[in-house]
């Protein structure tokens, strides 16, 4: 297909300057999207399993919620009945609960043992999935406007650049597009190779990235859509305001676990019930949150769909499963979301999309290379703006990856300091993010890529290694990795290691054995400067 | 293809094209979205149809945004954009009449 050179050029300008300036952003959203797959499967990996007790048969729910509320105060407003064979059958939060996302969180479970005895036992909550969503969500910025994280709004900005930096690398993809895409060329130069991949990446999952760049600029920006809607709306209001009721209920007056199950079942076929949250019993407005899941479906959260009912009267009050009598927006709605929870096609539809996102990353981390090759100058000393953009991409890109890993690696050994770990997986992503920056300016991309791949290397090997200690030393407080989806975590993460492991030994071979004249060499007067920086043997002449 | 003389190719205008290209694209995604949620399938009360404009009006938006660099000015961009939005809004305030 042939296209006018101006056009051309014109959409190559904005690919290059959207790309830049969005790439590093996105590619820690995506990676850690990626990772956020399997949230739940991580949460529990993450979790001592001695803190969840055996779960019991659904009849004796009933008084299991009746000893509860009769032995705490806090049960008395609300609690969580989990389905889940891994959790308690109930808890509630002895501090904290309620929206949003906290790290000091106490939860109390109980349960009833075989002889039918009253159990019950403290625990922190584990945040680690959920602080990895974050991560995810806000590419690690701190802060608010609003109600609004700062991070969710810049990723906003980020989409919409991201949206024109797709159709304009589209565009001026289009006049080769049939004859190389497919192409990997690797005899035309390291250069070709990576241009190449980044655009069969780029082609074989466009519709990935068109849906996810819609769906975060309207995640972030849905207030401000809203309030542009209102405007044409007029009069009519967006939404219908909850009538307030006035009437206060207490705890007895609750119906059976049954009696909700019954309720439920009809507006949710072919889903299952994981949980159910009772909150704020006794207030004027109570909540009774049903989590239903299945396999196949399209569904609005992103592990799971919601009935929201008054817990009091059974009103069924809000409902994200789709229903028939609402025709056909419904669906469609929904649908947007599932496309980019990546939720509606089991376990498989998962690992598909986990295998998008880490593409996705690829895809930005491959656009910074080609930047940098493209500006760099056929000599040894480089330009300043090439250095500095060199030591961001590896700076951002490995130094977020290690922060994640090094929070990972810590989780189990944290149990052994505090019940409390969450805030310390603050500190172990921040500390080892801003220290691979920090380190990556100070020594230059090219070493920094070499020590940094070497350290993500190591950190994935002691994950799993952590599960063989605790095999070896029953004794620590550690625990081994036993279910099927916790030894698969740790897999991939010998897999990952390995492929750091590789990734490092080929930095290596090119700082030292490949085209002197690049930004990834590092030089003979390099290496004069600052001679503690490689033995000599290492260093061609 | 002959070759375009320097007057025939695209002018850059980065800055004055994307501010155009945000704002007027903007007001033209609301205004096929006013005729959609008033007058297209099931009217104004259709369930669930807020959500779906709210998702509809991005979806209009960032194509509109992404192709306004086609324009050879701004200038151009504006004019047509003004167009655009002059059409739509005057076809919703036709249809607004007649209902």
């Amino acid at each position: 297909m042939r296209i006018r050179p101006d056009i051309l050029r014109t959409y190559q300008s904005i690919h290059t300057w959207t790309g830049i300036t969005t790439g590093l952003l996105l590619f820690i959203a995506f990676f850690a999207g990626a990772i956020t797959m399997f949230k739940p499967q991580i949460e529990q990996w993450a979790t001592p399993p001695a803190q969840a007790l055996q779960q019991i048969p659904t009849e004796l729910l009933d008084s299991l919620i009746q000893t509860a509320v009769n032995n705490s105060e806090k049960a008395k407003d609300g609690f969580i009945i989990s389905f889940n064979d891994n959790d308690s059958p109930i808890k509630w939060y002895e501090k904290g609960g309620g929206r949003g996302l906290r790290l000091d969180d106490h939860l109390r479970h109980a349960s009833f043992n075989d002889d039918g005895d009253w159990v019950s036992q403290a625990s922190s909550t584990n945040e680690l999935g959920t602080l990895i969503d974050q991560l995810h969500r806000t590419a690690g910025i701190i802060g608010k406007i609003g109600h609004e994280d700062l991070g969710v709004l810049i990723l906003g900005i980020a989409a919409v650049l991201y949206f024109l930096a797709l159709i304009s690398g589209i565009i001026v993809l289009m006049p080769t597009l049939v004859k190389n895409l497919f192409a990997l060329r690797q005899h035309k130069g390291v250069n070709r190779f990576w241009l190449d991949s980044h655009n069969l990446v780029g082609v074989i999952s466009l519709p990935f990235h068109l849906i996810i760049a819609w769906t975060v600029v309207v995640f972030a920006f849905h207030d401000l859509f809203y309030g542009g809607l209102s405007i044409l709306y007029g009069d009519k209001p967006l939404f219908e305001p909850r009538e307030r009721s006035t009437i206060e209920y207490s705890v007895s007056q609750l119906h059976s676990i049954d009696s909700y199950i019954a309720e439920v079942t009809p507006i949710a076929e072919g889903y299952q019930i994981t949980s159910m949250e009772f909150s704020k019993l006794n207030s004027t407005s109570p909540s009774l949150a049903v989590e239903l899941q299945s396999n196949g479906r399209m569904m609005r959260g992103g592990y799971s769909d919601f009935v929201y009912m008054h817990p009091y009267t059974m009103e069924v009050q809000y409902n994200t499963i789709s229903q028939v009598e609402e025709g056909l927006y419904g669906p469609v709605v929904n649908s947007i979301f599932a496309l980019h929870f990546g939720n509606y096609a089991g376990s498989f539809g998962r690992w598909i999309y986990f295998s998008l996102g880490l593409l996705g990353a690829f895809l930005f981390y491959s656009g910074n290379l080609l930047w940098l090759e493209k500006r760099r100058q056929k000599q040894a000393a480089q330009r300043k703006a090439t250095k500095i953009m060199a030591s961001l991409t590896i700076g951002v890109c490995l130094g977020s990856m290690l922060g994640v890993a090094v929070a990972m690696l810590a989780t189990k050994w944290l149990y052994l300091l505090s019940e409390q770990v969450n805030s310390y997986y603050l500190s172990c992503y921040y500390i080892a993010f801003f220290a691979a920056l920090a380190y990556s300016f100070v020594r230059g991309a090219a070493l920094a890529a070499i020590s940094l791949l070497r350290l993500l290397s190591l950190c994935c090997l002691l994950i799993p290694v952590t599960s063989g200690i605790a095999l070896l030393l029953p004794q620590l407080a550690i625990w081994a990795a036993t279910d099927i989806a916790s030894i698969t975590i740790e897999l991939i993460s010998l897999i990952f290691a390995l492929l750091f492991y590789i990734a490092a030994k080929k930095a290596y071979h090119r700082a030292y054995f490949g085209e002197p004249d690049s930004i990834w060499a590092v030089t003979h007067q390099q290496s004069e400067l600052k001679p503690q920086q490689n033995s000599s043997t290492q260093v061609l002449p | 293809m002959t070759r375009l003389t320097q007057a025939e190719k695209i002018q850059p205008h980065w800055w004055r094209k994307s501010l155009t290209a945000s704002l007027l694209g903007l007001s033209l995604s609301y205004g096929v979205i006013a005729m959609f949620a008033w007058f297209g399938p099931g009217g104004i009360d259709a369930p669930m149809k807020v959500q779906m404009n709210m998702w509809l009006v991005s979806f209009i938006w960032l194509p509109v945004v992404a192709f306004s660099f086609l324009f050879k000015t701004a200038t151009s961009a504006f004019g047509y954009l003004m167009s655009a939005n002059l059409v739509v809004y005057s076809l919703f305030a036709v249809l607004w009449w007649l209902t």
